[in-house]
Parts: C-alpha cells; structure tokens; sequence
C-alpha cells in the first residue's frame, strides 16, 4: 500500500463523500479514479446525454451508451458500480441552478469540479465557501489545462483568482479548439491526488498553486495565488456575498461546450408527460424514447426534453433560436 | 530598458498567429502590454478590455508570482523575467 495513504488513510476513503459535478471529460476520468481508490459514497451530477463525439476522452463510456442515449450519470453509476461493487456510487441527471446547488453538494466532504463552463463553476464556489466544502477546481480546452484547489477559510477560493467570467465568445470553447485526452487525464489526475490528500486528513500536504499544464508543450508550472486571499477583496469569500447563489433569475439557456447545442432549463419543478409530448411530436418528427428522455428530429434541429422539462436544442448555438424551438414543439 | 519574454498558453497563441513567446522591451507589466497593443492587437484585445484592464478571467504572472500581489501593471520588469498571461477556461 502506499505509504502516503496507509491503512488508516484507506479506512478514511472508505467514509468519504465525494461529489463529482459534471461528468463529461475531467468528471468521468476523475470519478473512475476515485472509484477505484475506494471512496466510500460517490455522487455524479450530470445533465448530459452520452454521444459519440464524447468517446473520444470520455473515459466510462461506450458505444452502447450512445445507442442507448444513456444519461452519463446513469451511465457512470452502471459502469462503476461493476468496477467497484463495494462502494456507494449514484449517478444524479439533473442540471446544477442556483436553487439545488446546495442540495446537490449537501453532506459532501469534497466536490470534484468536472462542469463544462464558468457559471456553475462560480455557482459551485459560491455554495462550497459558504458551506466549507473544499472542491477542486479543474478546466481544459486544446492540450490546455488549470488546476486549483479551494479550501474554504484556508486557499483562495475561485473568486479571488478568476474575477469573472469572461465576455461571451471571447475565448475558445470545445467547439472551437478541441481537447485531448491526455490533458483531460492530466487534469483529472491532479485533481484526484490532491483529492486523496484531503480526505485522508492531510491538508498540509495539498498544493496551494495554480497548477497549468499544456500536455503540447510538454510544460507543466505551478503559479503562487495564495496571497490573493489576503487582500480582502473577493466578494465570496471575504465578504461572504454569494451572487451566484443569490442570482434571482437563474440563466435559462446556456450553450454547450464541445458541440453545436443550446441547454434550456428551469429552475422550477416540473414533470414532463412523456405520452402527450411524444404523441405531439410524432406529426412532425421521428421520436425517440427511454425511461429518461425524450428525443425528436424537428427541422434541423435534435430535441432532447428530459424528465423535468429541461431540453437540449442541438443545431444550434443561439439560445434565442433554441427558445424558439422548445416553445413551438415543446411548449413552455 | 529590460528585456522579458512574454509567454503566451495555447488557448492565446490563435491571436498571436502561434507564437508562444513573445520578447518585448519593458519596465512594468504595462508597458509590456502596451507593446502587445501595437505589435499584437488581437491578442490584446483578448488580454484587456476595453478601458486597457487586465480582463476578470485573466491572470499575470512575473515568473510565478501575480502581479496582483505584486504592483499591479505597475510592478516593475528586471531583465530576463518571464511575463505570463494565463486565461481561465471553461472546458471539462
């Protein structure tokens, strides 16, 4: 065994609670590691449906999943739950908002960050520093990647580091620049050691930097942000105003990295009658159907409604013409 | 006047026609960047928004320390430092 772990930091994994947030690229290579290094109770958060292009470096799927249309959190529970039948693995289809980011995280003693754009990412600072939850920041595009981990009360949390999101299509996206597998397992990678550290009481030994890899350049730094706490200024964590948690309409559209899709979703409950909507679409489309979701050809357009009325509009990129779209076939 | 060598991560380089690193002639982090305006308008249009501030998504580093730590744009270059400029992404 190895010695920075030892039996009493394996007895430790073996009661932990991790939540991976999003399950794509970094959250399916950082979930099958955890689950292999025995993490007690894993929880997956996605709201993706698995596809072909994901195959690529999404590491816990297969072309089944894809025929299948499998959710990715369905589909990682399945996967890992053969991988390791002695721990606690739930896959969760739901989109994290404002309004369940908190249940979503509750009891949690670490969050994996695997999410695919800015806004949950400060969603899920805002709810880990106010419950102090330390998570594990991690984003990739090209052979690119970042790595921070936030401890709440100790570390910079994302705020003081990323001030803010950066204005719509300024910078690349999946759809723009690709990303490798190897980055992504890079990232995740990192992720998962600095998890380990964590949740075997080892605070003291997490690496408090930025970490930047760019698996092209063969370059690997480590950028001091530690101070940026200190200077007292970051509404999060200094202040304790949580904007995002606090945020009175949450963002109803997002447009998803990596593919040409708009997400519509609400932050409400709601139950979607599969047979009435199925048989609507039937007249103008061929539909297609499982126990999770609902799926329909409609122009150029590939509707995707889930269980809770959230949609994926795939064809496009405009959240005004998804919006279109999700009321003229859908109905809001 | 210090040389510095402007490094530039690879979700940057489309703005720069590639290049990596970038040699420049400056005292402070803001004049280094103000050489980018004129020779990389592109890649400074990335970098700084409108009104010339270092974007929110955006960090600098002097080798590895954040110039927000430091003086700001104003903290000053010595020759052969490395100025970074790491963009956030949103990727996963």
């Amino acid at each position: 065994m190895f010695g920075g772990i030892g039996p009493e930091g394996q007895r430790r994994l073996g009661q932990a609670h991790v939540v991976c947030l999003g399950c794509g690229a970094l959250g399916s290579v950082a979930a099958n590691t955890l689950a292999r290094a025995g993490i007690g109770r894993l929880t997956i958060v996605d709201r993706d449906v698995v596809e072909e292009s994901n195959l690529q470096r999404q590491v816990l799927f297969d072309e089944d999943d894809v025929r299948d249309a499998l959710p990715k959190a369905v589909a990682a529970e399945r996967r890992l739950r053969r991988v390791n039948s002695q721990i606690d693995v739930r896959g969760l289809v739901a989109d994290a908002h404002h309004a369940n980011i908190e249940a979503l995280i509750a009891g949690a003693d670490l969050v994996i960050d695997g999410a695919d754009n800015f806004e949950t990412r400060f969603l899920l600072n805002d709810a880990c520093v106010k419950h102090g939850i330390p998570w594990i920041y991690g984003a990739c595009i090209g052979s690119y990647g970042l790595s921070m981990v936030v401890i709440p009360g100790e570390t910079p949390c994302l705020r003081c580091v990323v001030e803010g999101a950066p204005p719509p299509g300024l910078t690349p996206t999946c759809d723009t620049s690709g990303v490798i597998g190897p980055v992504v397992n890079m990232i995740a990678s990192i992720q998962c050691a600095e998890a380990l550290k964590l949740l075997t009481g080892q605070a003291h030994l997490v690496n408090r930097d930025m970490v930047t890899v760019d698996v092209w350049d063969a370059r690997v730094q480590r950028m001091k942000v530690h101070a940026l706490r200190d200077l007292g200024a970051c509404p999060c964590c200094s202040h304790r105003r949580f904007e995002h948690l606090a945020a009175e309409h949450a963002s109803q559209t997002t447009t998803l990295c990596g593919r040409n899709s708009v997400q519509i979703s609400f932050p409400d409950d709601h139950t979607i009658d599969f047979d009435a909507v199925s048989a609507r679409l039937a007249a103008v489309g061929r539909v297609q159907r499982n126990a999770f979701l609902l799926r329909c050809a409609i122009d150029t357009y590939d509707v995707t409604v889930f269980r809770d009325g959230r949609a994926i509009v795939e064809g496009t990129r405009e959240p005004s013409v998804a919006r279109s779209v999700y009321a003229k076939y859908i109905g809001i | 006047m210090p040389s510095v060598i402007v490094f530039i991560p690879g979700p940057l380089r489309p703005y720069c026609a590639g290049r990596a690193e970038l040699p420049v002639d400056a005292d402070t982090v803001g004049e280094a960047l103000e050489v980018l305006e004129q020779s990389q308008p592109a890649l400074y249009r990335n970098v700084c928004d409108e009104t010339g501030a270092v974007r929110r998504h955006l960090n600098v580093f002097v080798n590895t320390d954040n110039v927000r730590d430091l003086d700001g744009v104003r903290t000053a270059l010595r020759q052969g430092d490395v100025v970074t400029i790491l963009p956030a992404v949103s990727g996963g």
